[in-house]
């Protein structure tokens, strides 16, 4: 009876055994893939009349190279085409699409009536044979155009990758012309990608590190037109400036807004020291944060206004720093070899991008709040002054070339150290900074 | 040697003398097992073996539902409104040998006064619309393709085939001599000329073929040999019986489980087309398990692909990741990943994760 019993249980365990085997999908893991630009088609968006087919035409362009641009995508070119979308609401013959590896589709119309422009876009998944939340239009005026372009983009964007875009965005800058020893420098703005630059001041006086506010309305800048440095704020909209008080024989510069857009935090030197100090821009009361016999500037807040990452020379050489907002004890966070500065909180909070100087070379960097995980993105004669794009995934900076005859301009590069490319401007330029996204 | 160790040795010893002996000093009979089982009817087997039979549906099809416009969910902001012009600010005057332009003011850029609209954008049929009632008339049957040197015409519904014609015979009642019983007979359809499909009258043809739909339509039309109901099974083992007869018709080779190397192929050759390039930061700390079926021929069942867990990220996060993985499951499964047919069991179900922790930034 026991022989019975166990045979009977090692038979059962067995067939138990095998069905379960059979009944067990594969299973496997995959660590390891590829990194490499997602391919995209933008067809020609289809104009509803022919005044809006040279429109039409130019929006999709600009979105493709906005889309391009970011290093992310891959737009396959109109000539490798199978089939044409000649109706927005025709249905998409997606096997076209999946012949030539389009993983992505966009597909648009534009209708002009009058100055009037509106812009109806839908972003496919070809791969699934459906389309990414539903279509959207935007609506503006002839010579906005270009902003309703990368609208899409963003959106189109933000659909492929999860994240927001930083298409419809601008850049403040200080635009350099002539050489070196009588460089005429004069504050700029354009579009993110270098159209639309138009100038906020003239060359009378040195500008130096304009900053945007939070809203994108204001631009803090250092000016020596007085002859010391001072803080000026600029509405950017009525091109009406101001400067903050200060004290005689102070000199004050390297000013950033709070994430608030209420407060300043910047540098002022006064007797050969200089330390850090916040001025709440209506009342215009400061308080001073720091109070060492060292150097302490470039001061950036985090995003959530909570902290403030700076550069002090504090332990013989400048090194990066954190501090809570309100002043206190400072904590190193820089501890590699070389020199740090200008250190700039990305707006996701997770990184601060920095310069480095090393071994006679300049460096854009980040690393972790703490940090840790210090990674060097560029390397060349001078890199410097690291602005992050409102998504937090771009980082646009200068870079000046050797020689007497040498030039500065902007170039940025994507956060993972890939797709480092040069801004076109009209001259040269210098210290960037990234507006938000505009409303 | 303790005393307890002797004691454990010997009780150790016996054990083991038992387990392997004890066995052979028994005498019991060998149990006898009783098993009951069910007799069925040689009709109530061929009831169960027969297809699965249609279920049962309306006579008329129900209306189709049409699809409901969507709804775009879209934040709407507010359109900005049109700055007022800018004023141009003089600079202050700066005494240089060569004087400088007056800067530009800045001419702030009109606003587009670009409004996210919700577009109420019709969708785009999927495919066109299929009429599934033929235009013209229903096409008779064609007649029979036999030529006769005369056409004789149809018998009567209840004639056999017969090359001679007989009357029906019907017992009477009252008749001194019973008749015996005949079924009535009569000749096989039969026509004096072929009509091929061709001559046939326009009448007989459809105008246009419709095509047939994507799917297969969830409520297949019910024909008036299928509406006849079937006798329910009378029990639970008949049930039982046809569900095992269906099961065994699969065929599906199980084979031994599949090597590492193959493990491998298949690993690679997912990874090829797994592109981590456009994946948010967020995204590439998200761990996905994506679950799906092969066909035969070592394609995904695209249909099937579906993810079954997450880890590492929001949801949103998620579905990007899922998204990717999708693609590269699909991409690279599009001529059919090679794996061995003989062991398709083996690889019918197939769960993958996709850990993107060696793609990130570092």
């Amino acid at each position: 009876m026991m022989k019975f019993l166990v045979s009977l249980f090692l038979g059962l365990s067995l067939m138990v055994t095998v069905a379960h085997a059979q009944n067990q999908p594969l299973r496997i893991e995959i660590t390891e893939g590829v990194i490499e630009p997602l391919p995209f088609a933008v067809p020609n968006f289809v104009p509803d009349s022919g005044a809006a087919s040279e429109l039409a035409d130019d929006l999709a362009r600009v979105v493709a190279a906005d889309l391009s641009g970011t290093g992310l995508f891959r737009e396959i070119p109109a000539s490798a085409y199978i089939s044409q979308v000649t109706g927005f609401d025709d249905p998409i013959k997606f096997a076209d699409w999946k012949a030539i590896n389009a993983q992505a589709l966009v597909t648009g119309a534009v209708n002009v009536s009058g100055n009037r422009v509106t812009v109806r876009f839908r972003v496919w998944d070809v791969f699934s044979d459906k389309e990414m939340e539903p279509g959207m239009q935007f609506s503006g005026t002839r010579d906005g155009w270009r902003r309703m372009a990368h609208k899409v983009a963003d959106a189109v964007y933000s659909r492929i990758t999860g994240e927001g875009g930083y298409f419809d965005s601008r850049v403040v800058y200080v635009s350099e012309s002539g050489p070196k020893n009588q460089r005429r420098k004069r504050l700029a703005i354009m579009d993110y990608d270098g159209h639309n630059v138009q100038y906020l001041t003239d060359s009378s006086a040195i500008v130096l590190a304009p900053r945007f506010s939070p809203t994108g309305d204001r631009v803090l800048y250092t000016s020596y037109e007085s002859g010391f440095p001072r803080i000026h704020v600029l509405d950017v909209g009525q091109v009406q400036r101001r400067v903050l008080e200060s004290a005689e024989g102070t000199m004050s510069f390297a000013p950033r807004f709070s994430p608030d857009g209420q407060t300043v935090v910047y540098s002022l030197s006064q007797g050969g020291n200089t330390d850090l100090y916040t001025m709440n821009i209506a009342s215009g009361q400061a308080q001073r944060l720091t109070s060492t016999p060292s150097i302490e500037t470039a001061p950036s807040y985090s995003p959530d206004g909570q902290q403030i990452v700076f550069e002090s020379d504090r332990s013989g050489t400048p090194q990066l720093y954190v501090m809570s907002a309100s002043g206190g004890e400072a904590k190193r966070i820089s501890f590699g070899q070389g020199r740090y500065g200008t250190p700039v909180w990305s707006p996701r909070g997770d990184l601060i991008a920095f310069t480095k100087q090393n071994k006679g070379r300049f460096h854009i960097g980040v690393m972790r709040t703490d940090g840790s995980e210090e990674r060097l993105l560029t390397a060349s004669f001078l890199d410097e002054g690291p602005s992050w794009s409102p998504n937090g995934r771009v980082i646009m900076f200068t870079r000046e070339t050797r020689g007497e005859n040498g030039r500065s301009s902007l170039y940025t590069v994507d956060i993972s150290g890939r797709n480092l490319r040069p801004v076109r401007t009209p001259d040269g330029g210098s210290d960037p900074a990234w507006s938000p996204l505009q409303k | 040697m303790q005393t307890g160790t002797k004691i454990s040795a010997i009780a150790h010893v016996t054990l083991v003398g038992w387990a392997f002996l004890g066995g052979a000093f028994r005498s019991e009979p060998l149990p006898f097992d009783v098993q009951d089982v069910s007799v069925i009817s040689s009709e109530e087997f061929a009831a169960l073996s027969a297809p699965v039979q249609t279920p049962e549906v309306a006579q008329q099809p129900d209306a189709l539902q049409q699809p409901e416009t969507p709804e775009v969910e879209v934040a709407v902001p507010e359109a900005p409104q049109p700055e007022s012009e800018p004023e141009q600010q003089q600079p202050e005057p700066v005494v240089e040998p060569t004087p400088e332009p007056l800067p530009e003011p800045v001419v702030e850029v009109p606003d587009p006064q670009v409004s996210e609209d919700t577009a109420v954008l019709v969708q785009p049929d999927p495919e066109p619309a299929i009429d599934l009632n033929p235009p013209g008339k229903r096409p008779k049957p064609r007649p029979v393709e036999r030529v006769a040197p005369q056409p004789v015409a149809l018998p009567p519904p209840d004639a056999q085939p017969d090359e001679v014609e007989t009357p029906p015979v019907v017992a009477e009642e009252g008749a001194e001599e019973p008749q015996p019983e005949q079924e009535q007979t009569a000749p096989e359809e039969a026509t004096d000329q072929i009509v091929t499909e061709a001559e046939e009258s326009d009448e007989l043809a459809p105008l246009r073929s419709p095509r047939p739909p994507a799917r297969r339509p969830s409520r297949p039309t019910q024909t008036a040999e299928q509406s006849t109901p079937q006798p329910a099974s009378p029990s639970g083992v008949q049930d039982a019986l046809a569900e095992a007869l269906a099961g065994s018709q699969e065929d599906i080779p199980l084979g031994p489980p599949l090597t590492g190397g193959e493990k491998d192929g298949l690993r690679l050759a997912m990874s090829r087309c797994w592109n981590v390039g456009a994946l948010s930061s967020e995204a590439l700390q998200t761990t996905v398990i994506v679950a799906f079926s092969m066909q035969r021929d070592g394609k995904p069942d695209a249909g099937s692909i579906r993810m079954l867990d997450s880890s590492g990220g929001s949801a949103s996060s998620a579905q990007q990741a899922y998204q990717a993985a999708r693609r590269a499951i699909i991409r690279c499964g599009a001529k059919g990943y090679d794996l061995p047919a003989e062991k398709y069991g083996q690889w019918r179900d197939i769960e993958v994760t996709f850990n993107p922790e060696r793609m990130r930034i570092k």
